[in-house]
């Protein structure tokens, strides 16, 4: 694979679809991009592949040339830096599941990097993998959207940063373009006392799509009384993750006592635009929606009250 | 279709081979080293016959690439056991009859294998789930479970009740 990096220039010029197919594993982020600049759509950025390997078997579309992170060492760390938590794009689930760091600073982070696939699938899928693959049900996006998280995309050009919530534009779509590299996703480290809550709904407890996930995040003022912060973030109810932000307008500002956890859950179920599928039908989603809102609210409820006290 | 060499240690053993880079690790196995032991079930990553361990990781061996396992150590259940005799989770898997079909069971015994590496004293719930990646289409999951059971107690003895303390 170091002899085909070799290969690379003038490959464009004699690339065909039918043409050998190429294989690169650069050692450095610069040399992917690179790559990346010069294939376009016509590589395959490749991680874990625990979802493209999926897709392309059931030949939902020809890859060619591939595009492998697995030598980037950069990318496989999780640091903290200043203020805010840096994870490298090809951290695996269960890394996030087993970090301490993580546990710490965005427990539901973990707890969702536990609840994907398999021990098999969490060894190999990535943490970028989850967020450029944007399944609406991707089960790490509604925590990092519930975190505000950021995502860095570096080309040759030029480096991004963009927030989780203007980078699904549809199921499977996102801003990213060809030439772009997700390399980091960046989380502000919280200084405030938080509490949370992650909440899956599937047909089984491993290897299960989400029928509906749920991610709240409560921040509190300096008080531990008031409300500074909170956000509700869903998954398989829209055509991408998203937040509730009626939620985020009714919470801050107020305590948890000022507030009716049944209005909230309402106001949940009334906001979102599930469909019907095989994992479950709109008129579940609503409801079950309005359940696990009215859930995760007691949870952050009682483990704020238990510091509190 | 492009060649191109890979070089991996397999139950030990260098092994350089001529693959393709679509070519899945699976395959690889099966089909240019011979290790027949690592099955094909679904394809999709869910029902864990292709079980393999990586890099000391349980890893899906249809859901990796051949040149993404480049340089990498590799155990398929041949590599498990040796001339003396079998692993001590195989022979447990033997004693309690946990294996109706067989088909899945490579893949359950290196999942089983790995998760008691890390895990002398499982409990029922981590049993479960260290094992959730593989099914079992025989449904003989008890079986499995009392296996897996027999195994623990027998690993942690031999282990001189070290990890007793902590159970």
């Amino acid at each position: 694979m170091e002899e085909s990096f070799g290969d690379l220039k003038g490959c464009q010029k004699t690339y065909q679809k039918t043409a050998l197919s190429q294989y690169f594993a650069p050692q450095k982020i610069e040399e992917a991009l690179e790559i990346l600049s010069k294939y376009g759509e016509e590589i395959k950025i490749i991680a874990g592949g625990t979802d493209l390997l999926v897709q392309y078997y059931d030949r939902l579309y020809e890859i060619n040339n591939w595009l492998d992170l697995k030598n980037i060492i950069e990318l496989k760390k999780i640091r903290i830096s200043k203020n805010q938590m840096e994870i490298g794009a090809t951290v695996t689930h269960s890394q996030l599941e087993n970090s301490e760091d993580i546990k710490k600073y965005f427990p539901i982070l973990s707890q969702a990097a536990a609840d994907i696939g398999s021990p098999q699938i969490r060894n190999r899928g990535t943490v970028g993998g989850n967020i450029v693959n944007a399944s609406p049900a991707g089960d790490l996006l509604p925590p990092l959207m519930a975190y505000d998280a950021q995502f860095k995309l570096l080309s040759v050009q030029k480096e991004e940063l963009i927030p989780a919530e203007e980078f699904f534009v549809g199921p499977k779509q996102t801003i990213i373009k060809p030439d772009q590299l997700l390399t980091q996703v960046i989380l502000p480290l919280p200084y405030e006392k938080t509490y949370d809550s992650w909440i899956k709904i599937g047909k089984r407890r491993a290897l299960a799509i989400a029928t509906i996930t749920l991610a709240l995040v409560v921040k509190m003022a300096e008080d531990n009384k008031t409300i500074k912060e909170a956000r509700a973030c869903l998954g398989s109810v829209a055509p991408t993750p998203i937040q509730i932000k009626e939620i985020r307008e009714r919470m801050i500002g107020k305590n948890f006592n000022q507030l009716d956890f049944n209005q909230l859950g309402q106001m949940v179920e009334d906001k979102i635009s599930p469909i019907d599928d095989i994992r479950g039908t709109r008129e579940y989603r609503k409801d079950v929606a309005k359940e696990i809102m009215i859930n995760a609210l007691e949870e952050v409820y009682s483990s704020w009250w238990r510091s509190y006290k | 279709m492009t060649k191109l060499i890979i070089e991996l240690t397999i139950n030990g053993k260098k092994k350089k081979v001529e693959t393709t880079p679509s070519t899945r690790l699976l395959d690889l196995i099966r089909d240019d080293l011979h290790l027949t032991g690592t099955k094909e079930g679904c394809g999709k990553g869910e029902c864990g016959a292709c079980t393999v361990i990586m890099n000391g990781e349980l890893v899906a061996s249809c859901l990796v690439l051949a040149p993404q396992a480049d340089g990498a150590v590799i155990t398929t259940i041949e590599g498990v056991g040796d001339d003396k005799g079998l692993d001590p989770v195989q022979e447990a898997f033997i004693e309690s009859g946990a294996i109706q079909c067989g088909f899945c069971t490579p893949g359950m015994i290196l999942a089983a294998k790995k998760m008691l590496e890390e895990n002398l004293h499982p409990t029922e719930e981590e049993i479960k789930r260290g094992i959730s990646g593989n099914l079992c289409r025989c449904t003989g999951y008890q079986k499995i479970f009392d296996a897996i059971r027999l195994a623990a107690d027998r690993l942690s003895s031999r282990d001189g009740g070290r990890g007793e303390e902590d159970a």
